[in-house]
């Protein structure tokens, strides 16, 4: 008995440290420089094998990406009051799902850079409080214009999170509530979850 | 084109206009506080896209078949270059006297050491680029929000929108072309190949739950960018979750 109650106590205390352990401790413009510049490299490092077989390169952003999002958050923005009364299961399965497509759109267009030099963050600007910031970068394109992509990001109990991208001024969660939401209330979470799970729910992907 | 060929074109444009009005199910509002005119602007949008479809879709991809991706930029650095007088005018009602004397530097780059405009050489010299009109004049002077009409062919505007349109006509050279010499090629040239730098965004539209919502919310968010000049405020996000 006492022998089961020490290894809980451990595993509770293990657990515990490695939650404290996962707190990011670095502010979002850091997240963003070193994020990018990592994925970068290895992009420029792995060029050949990702175009071959682009899933490697979406296993690796999932990877690295998704501790940095607070994907329920995002998914309740989504859900707006179509949202109201869902499990935590259900909102779970919807935030995973959506993470996917997510982190396929990103990592596919990840492909098209061509050089580190093509990705600028820009200096931290307008209204930034300790609980809500908005990091601006902007991406050099082909044609020799910028396209403007910024990242929200909220401060939750394991360090500053991002939970929307605007591209041009186009929201991620705006643009998607709006195409959702509408079929969340029309038909109820768990089928349009398993739709976009599917790949048979018509989101922009 | 003959004046009869025209006649037909317009008939059969209206018979489409006709169609999708009546193909088009009741409408639930949306939007009721932007989008007001959401059952009307809903028709325009299904015509919108008939017409799309069946022409002008077919003949950017035409366009975008024939012609290599540099002379293409370089078609549409020529008319960006082009609505200098527009943005110039506007950066002055604004009372951005220092981007219009940059703006107006730009122009003269452009239009010589650029070749009339065909390389944008103020880009590559990091010059800022200037995105002005009256529709975005007025908004600055106060007249922020307002409803969202979709206007056939041209698709979305504001109802501010379109009426910094009509000043347009005065101060655009494509404009100008088609007042002062009845010439529409200008004006059929620079849509195509607007039109041809949007077909990437097809499957998007293709894929959309509701694409009438898509394009409507794409646009009113560019659209606020541009007012704000790319800094636009976050969204309200605690009203977002308010309503969960």
């Amino acid at each position: 008995m006492m022998k089961h109650i020490f290894w809980a106590a451990l595993l509770l205390f293990v657990t515990q440290v490695t939650q404290a352990n996962n707190v990011d401790e670095r502010d979002p413009l850091t997240i963003i420089e070193e994020t990018s510049s990592n994925m970068l490299q290895t992009l420029d490092e792995r060029r050949a094998e990702f175009e071959t077989d682009p899933q490697k390169l979406r296993a690796i952003v999932r990877e690295d990406l998704l501790s940095l999002l607070d994907l329920e958050y995002s998914a309740r923005l989504i859900l707006g009051k179509a949202g109201r009364g869902i499990s935590d299961e259900q909102l779970g399965a919807f935030a995973d799902a959506m993470s996917n497509v997510l982190v396929n759109r990103y990592a596919d267009g990840l492909l098209e850079f061509r050089s580190d030099k093509q990705l600028e963050v820009l200096p931290m600007k307008g209204k930034n409080t300790d609980k809500l910031t908005r990091v601006r970068t902007r991406i050099k394109l082909e044609n020799g214009g910028f396209a403007p992509v910024d990242y929200a990001f909220r401060k939750t109990d394991l360090g500053w999170k991002a939970f929307d991208v605007t591209v041009e001024g186009i929201s991620y969660v705006i643009t998607f509530r709006n195409q959702i939401s509408p079929r969340v209330a029309a038909d109820g979470i768990d089928q349009v979850t398993e739709e976009i799970i599917a790949g048979t729910f018509k989101i922009n992907d | 084109m003959t004046r009869k060929t025209l006649v037909y074109v317009a008939a059969g444009l209206m018979q489409l206009l006709i169609l999708a009005g009546c193909s088009s199910q009741q409408v639930t509002m949306t939007d009721p506080e932007r989008d007001p005119w959401e059952a009307y602007n809903r028709k325009i949008h299904s015509f919108n896209m008939a017409f799309d479809n069946a022409i002008f879709r077919p003949v950017a991809k035409g366009y975008d078949y024939v012609m290599p991706d540099a002379p293409q930029r370089g078609v549409r650095n020529f008319f960006r270059n082009l609505s200098y007088p527009v943005t110039f005018i506007n950066l002055i009602l604004q009372g951005k006297f220092e981007d219009s004397m940059t703006a107006t530097g730009r122009f003269l780059m452009n239009s010589t050491v650029g070749m009339l405009g065909f390389v944008d050489v103020a880009t590559k010299l990091d010059m800022p680029k200037y995105d002005e009109d009256f529709g975005q004049t007025l908004a600055v002077w106060g007249w922020r929000d307002s409803r969202y009409l979709v206007m056939p062919i041209f698709g979305p505007y504001t109802a501010r929108d379109f009426i910094g349109r009509g000043f347009y006509g005065y101060f655009h050279p494509v404009s100008f072309a088609i007042r002062e010499y009845n010439n529409y090629i200008p004006l059929v040239v620079d849509l195509i190949s607007l039109r041809a730098e949007l077909l990437p965004f097809q499957a998007e539209l293709d894929a959309a739950n509701d694409p009438y919502v898509l394009v409507r919310d794409v646009w009113l968010q560019n659209r606020e960018f541009k007012i704000y000049d790319g800094d636009p405020p976050q969204p309200d996000y605690d009203a977002l979750l308010e309503e969960y």
